[in-house]
């Protein structure tokens, strides 16, 4: 909890043969569950904000105006189950991933700067992008973590969407005037 | 030095969020539901506040500091269970009859606590903060953290639409459970200097986290707990459609 108990702990009198060594295993032990926790209430606290009810469906506008390609993969993935070309799917999750973060920052954003729920998203997507790779390797959960990077850039889209629908030009808003041009 | 630095910056900066978060929920209209964050957030800053006042006044070496960190902690401990409790409680809201076997589980694991680090007390009646507070301070943390898991497993089980209580849980349990990572790596490594400012950074970073969190909770998530429609468990989408066309 403190620096002072680091000192008690680091200061306790030497173990030996039997007793240092279930020390050891406890404190494996509780690193391991404690690491493995902390993860797991940070991955609760994305979904939860991933989890957000948004009052109509307005990432489809932000997605056509910008030819965004992750609801094709998402359905690629989730309805037909096809195999997944790699370095293409990286290549897609980044270009989508890179657009719709400038567009976080820039579209109808008076702040030109992200919220704090976006932020930790951001964190949240680059770490899933990288467990992509470790998943791919080992061929654990591939999929998974793919339709996870999917949803993390839903959300983003919805409120890139939710934000622009509240600029107008005249009787349009302005993901209906993008999509008009 | 730079992780010092940084180190202090996370701790003013939750000094400020710790006072912003107090000031909002009691003007809150829903401060009656928010009593538990609220009760933690004026222990820790008042410990916090405590422990500077002492830092000055006595400088980080002198035994008088010490004895005023580990008394103020024992307080923070203390409203750290409580809070965890009322977590329970709210969890429970809906469940009468599971309330009364955690409420008894929550006495329980108490007395269990005090009782072991008791034990280290009767080997030495001398010194009452050196070892009983200390061990004691250590037992209810780490109780803490494992009831923090079972509270979040339990919300999983409940199928809970609480989101603001399921964020605040985690925030606690990312408080909770990083530090306590790092403490297990310091005592297996054991390197002193790298420890102290390697736990110090952690532990400011993850209660950073969680005021963030449960910033978060509390000013943007609506609190669906008292409201009874939302109180139901998810129907499914053709069994309400059904429902309505027999009505």
């Amino acid at each position: 909890m403190t620096t002072e108990l680091v000192l008690i702990l680091t200061a306790s009198p030497t173990m030996e043969g039997p007793s240092r060594m279930w020390s050891m295993f406890g404190a494996t032990l509780i690193l391991i569950l404690s690491t493995a926790m902390f993860f797991v209430y940070f991955q609760a606290v994305c979904q939860k904000i991933l989890r957000r009810q948004f009052d109509r469906e307005y990432f489809r506008s932000i997605v056509n105006a910008n030819r965004l390609e992750f609801p094709s993969l998402r359905k690629l993935l989730e309805e037909y189950n096809a195999p997944m070309d790699y370095p293409r799917l990286c290549m897609t999750l980044k270009c989508d991933y890179l657009a719709l973060t400038y567009l976080l920052k820039n579209a109808a954003n008076v702040n030109q700067r992200y919220s704090q729920e976006e932020r930790l998203l951001i964190v949240y997507f680059r770490w899933l992008f990288f467990t992509l790779g470790v998943r791919r390797l080992l061929k654990v959960g591939e999929k998974k973590a793919v339709l996870r990077l999917t949803s993390v850039l839903q959300y983003f889209a919805n409120v890139v969407g939710e934000r622009v629908n509240t600029v107008r030009f005249g009787n349009l808003t302005a993901a209906d005037y993008l999509l008009n041009v | 030095m730079d992780s010092e630095l940084i180190s202090y910056g996370f701790q003013y900066a939750c000094y400020v969020i710790e006072a912003g978060l107090i000031v909002f929920m009691t003007r809150s209209p829903q401060r009656s539901r928010l009593i538990c964050p609220l009760f933690y957030l004026t222990c820790s800053l008042g410990a916090s506040l405590g422990r500077t006042i002492a830092l000055y006044k006595y400088g980080r070496l002198s035994p008088l500091y010490r004895s005023t960190y580990w008394i103020t902690d024992f307080p923070l401990v203390i409203s750290l269970f409580v809070l965890v409790c009322l977590f329970f409680r709210r969890a429970c809201a809906d469940q009468e009859k599971m309330w009364r076997s955690v409420r008894f589980l929550l006495i329980f694991v108490f007395i269990l606590v005090g009782g072991v680090s008791g034990l280290c007390f009767s080997r030495n009646y001398s010194s009452l903060v050196a070892e009983f507070v200390v061990a004691f301070n250590q037992n209810l943390y780490f109780t803490c953290l494992v009831l923090t898991t079972m509270l979040y497993l339990l919300l999983q089980h409940l199928d809970s639409v609480d989101d603001q209580l399921g964020l605040l849980v985690c925030g606690v349990g990312i408080q909770l459970a990083g530090p306590t990572a790092t403490l297990a790596l310091i005592n297996l490594i054991g390197a002193e200097q790298f420890a102290q400012a390697l736990n110090s950074l952690v532990m400011r970073f993850c209660t950073l986290g969680m005021l963030m969190v449960w910033v978060y909770a509390i000013v943007h998530v609506k609190d669906t707990g008292d409201d009874d429609v939302s109180r139901r468990r998810r129907i499914p989408v053709m069994a309400e459609a059904t429902a309505h066309l027999n009505v």
